[in-house]
């Protein structure tokens, strides 16, 4: 098995594909007009037990037509909210929806974190899928709006300005 | 420095054999120490010290306290040995072990393994470790990544080291061991990640495994040898493959991730086995052994004895994981050599531990997906409206939830001189949308979305008491969240347990008053113990240390990480108000 075509989504996708196989080493990743190499990382979780193939891709397919479905679909059928939660909004894996990236949060960068895996057990998808669908689930990731005021919690009553002056010290 | 280490080292290999020779016999453990996760083998958490008692209990205050220096979920308990406490921390499961003898508690040693970081990613629920064991002058436990490793427990050499799980299949193993003569008994996590469970029996001298016995799939693969395996309900042979749709068994679960128990008379070890895999009911038609089953077998070679299924086809993911406490009960007017388990399904069972014939089976909180368990076929009589799968759609209000009326990582206590069981517990709902899922090696293997709600009773959460020779309450002590800690309970008739809001408190074990509480600075998961110091005082332990579950349900108390910031869990938003991550050992006198 190379690639795995995965029965719950598009296999159509598939034909898609717009990628050749390179001899380019890892770590020579440019995103842009000279496309994204994906590289193995020996010590990364690979799905399926699939190694990804070092390959260029070139292109973006993040505004292909209904991208964000299609990836939401992906993200449930490749397991992802196992790990980072129904909605992506954080389980055993991080939260992918409050606008915080630990590896980067360009389509590149998260096309790489789902491609190649990371540290501490992200599993590297490129193995099994191929980049139209990964593409598209960073369309679906980066569809996810953080919330207005992610730093702040309040348990301060909203409707109660907090105190500006608690005391009558000789610093007032 | 370090060539001074390195010389003690080579002293210490080269006085090893007479260490050997001369070291105590296992059994012969002083009453205040606590040498196994449990306390005993049969499994009670009860400690015969009696100096802390109703009447003084207001009088303990800290005496010392550790950072453990990571802030994965503090599960698990100290162990107390010959005036020494040994600590295993969450990942990265550094071994500390401090002298209890001298002021302050300074370190002996502490014992750093390497462990695979890509652990943290396989293991379902946060990066806990439920403790070690002692034996034959080792501290035994197992590190996330698949490994069991055996230290010397004077000088902190690593004795031996075996793997025994292989997270590529999505194994890890965050439970504690238990050493059974020559045996040490382990077994995996990876419901959640389709994997065969099984255990496995490790030469103590050596570590080498002995036996592996699986959970599910043919006889000859679970050792459950014509003559020997005796079920009292489900006799077929091969249920463990004949239970399932083609060959589902094979990535069908059934982790062994809680506490094990064993009688020395009957010569069995008692432990349960976790969820079917995946969540979605309807991918693994029919009764799925021997998930959600306790399953007991002889500790020299594996066998099977007897196993009994708590959840036939479960839909719920009601691991059954929680321990099995080893009491002689008098039921119904007759003694009786008794197992008593609280099943995350919401009922306590107590059974006949020779025979595995169920006895009593009742709801100790709310449960609504069964009306009762029958007692003549020991299976439970379901209500058709909260059965699950990907063909049911979005089913609403199930009681309890999967996190359990229970959880196994709280583990019970259980003391003689009341005769009842004291219990963690949860009152919350949830609703199950199952959906079809693929097995993807190194990916989760689930298929679900369930969202939880707060259940009928007005708090989360309730501390108990518990009579299991009637299956009736005796009293509560209810919390404002749920109860995850284990329970300690002690001759001086007071028992311990902590809170997910940080309390750590004292209770009368007749009446449930609250003698004394204090705040320790994170969430409290982990198991309270008891020791007799190095002075003949009595002394109380317990981490702080929020974690495990509550690390993915409650995500925002969170700490470590400027790239995730998340909102707080729906059914308890004010939990962070009170609590964030960190890892503390706590330990109380009376003043």
């Amino acid at each position: 098995m190379t690639r795995l075509s995965f029965s719950l989504v598009l296999v159509a996708l598939a034909a898609l594909a717009c990628r050749e196989q390179t001899e380019v080493p890892p770590g020579a990743n440019q995103p842009g007009a000279t496309g994204i190499v994906i590289a193995k990382h020996d010590d990364r979780v690979f799905a399926g037990g699939v190694a990804p193939a070092a390959e260029r891709v070139t292109g973006s397919e993040v505004n292909a037509a209904n991208a964000v479905d299609a990836g939401a679909k992906l993200f449930t059928g490749m397991n992802c909210d196992g790990c980072h939660g129904g909605g992506a909004v954080g389980a055993v894996g991080p939260s992918l929806t409050d606008g915080r990236w630990r590896y980067g949060g360009s389509d590149a960068d998260i096309f790489r974190s789902i491609a190649e895996g990371r540290p501490k057990g992200m599993p590297a998808f490129a193995g099994v899928l191929q980049p139209p669908m990964i593409w598209r689930l960073v369309a679906y990731i980066k569809s996810l709006a953080p919330p207005k005021d992610v730093p702040t919690e309040s348990w301060v009553d909203a409707g109660t300005p907090a105190p500006r002056d608690s005391g009558t010290g000789p610093l007032h | 420095m370090r060539l001074r280490f390195r010389l003690h080292a080579a002293s210490a290999i080269v006085a090893m054999p007479l260490l050997a020779v001369c070291a105590a016999p296992a059994a012969a453990q002083n009453a205040g120490d606590w040498t196994m996760p449990s306390k005993d083998y049969a499994a009670t958490r009860f400690s015969e010290l009696a100096q802390i008692t109703p009447a003084n209990a207001s009088r303990l205050h800290p005496v010392w306290t550790f950072s453990t220096g990571t802030l994965g979920g503090h599960e698990g308990q100290p162990l107390v040995v010959r005036n020494t406490m040994y600590v295993v921390t969450p990942y990265p499961n550094v071994l500390y072990a401090f002298d209890l003898t001298k002021d302050g508690y300074p370190l002996k040693w502490k014992y750093r393994p390497p462990v695979d970081q890509n652990s943290l990613g396989i293991a379902c629920c946060d990066a806990v470790n439920r403790g070690a064991v002692y034996g034959d002058g080792m501290i035994i436990y197992n590190l996330l990544d698949g490994h069991t490793v055996a230290v010397d427990a004077a000088t902190g050499q690593e004795r031996w080291k075996t793997k025994i799980a292989d997270i590529a299949q999505g194994e890890t193993t965050p439970m504690a061991p238990l050493v059974v003569k020559n045996r040490v008994i382990v077994g995996a996590s990876g419901g959640e990640f389709g994997i065969l469970g099984w255990v496995k029996g490790l030469d103590l001298t050596t570590g080498k495994v002995a036996w592996t016995a699986t959970n599910i799939g043919p006889d000859s693969l679970m050792l459950a040898k014509p003559g020997t395996f005796k079920p009292f309900y489900d006799k077929s042979p091969n249920l463990g493959v004949s239970s399932w749709p083609g060959d589902t068994w094979k990535h069908g679960g059934a982790p062994v991730w809680g506490w094990m128990s064993y009688d020395p008379d009957l010569d069995l070890v008692y432990y349960g086995s976790g969820n079917p895999g995946p969540y979605n009911a309807d991918q693994r038609l029919g009764d799925n052994k021997w998930t959600t089953s306790v399953l007991a077998r002889r500790p020299e070679d594996g066998s099977l004895v007897w196993a009994y299924q708590f959840t036939p086809h479960d839909g719920w993911d009601f691991d059954a994981d929680a321990e099995m406490v080893l009491v002689d009960l008098t039921i119904k007017g007759k003694a009786r050599k008794a197992l008593v388990h609280f099943d995350k399904n919401g009922f306590e069972y107590t059974m006949d531990r020779a025979t595995g014939e169920l006895l009593l089976a009742e709801p100790y909180v709310h449960v609504n997906w069964a009306s009762r368990i029958d007692l003549a076929t020991g299976r439970p009589v379901l209500d058709s409206a909260k059965t699950t799968g990907a063909s049911k759609g979005n089913v609403k209000d199930i009681c309890p939830t999967l996190e359990g009326g229970k959880s196994p990582a709280s583990p019970v206590a259980y003391s003689p001189r009341t005769g009842l069981f004291y219990a963690s517990t949860n009152s919350m709902c949830m609703d199950y949308a199952a959906v079809l899922t693929a097995h993807l090696k190194g990916t989760p293997y689930m298929g679900i979305n369930s969202p939880y709600h707060a259940g009928s009773d007005k708090n989360l959460g309730a501390f108990i008491a518990w009579d299991a020779t009637t299956g009736k309450r005796k009293w509560a002590i209810e919390e404002p969240f749920p109860v995850w800690s284990g329970s300690l309970a002690t001759r001086g008739n007071v028992v311990f347990y902590g809170t997910l809001d940080g309390w750590f408190k004292a209770a009368d074990a007749s009446t449930g008053a609250v003698l004394w509480k204090f705040k320790v600075g994170s969430g409290v998961v982990g198991n309270p113990i008891t020791f007799s110091g190095a002075d003949g005082k009595q002394y109380v332990a317990i981490y702080a240390g929020i974690g495990g579950d509550w690390l993915l349900l409650s995500g925002d108390v969170k700490s470590d990480d400027p790239a995730d910031v998340r909102d707080p869990a729906d059914f308890a938003r004010d939990l962070a108000r009170h609590t964030s991550q960190g890892g503390l050992v706590w330990i109380f006198a009376l003043q």
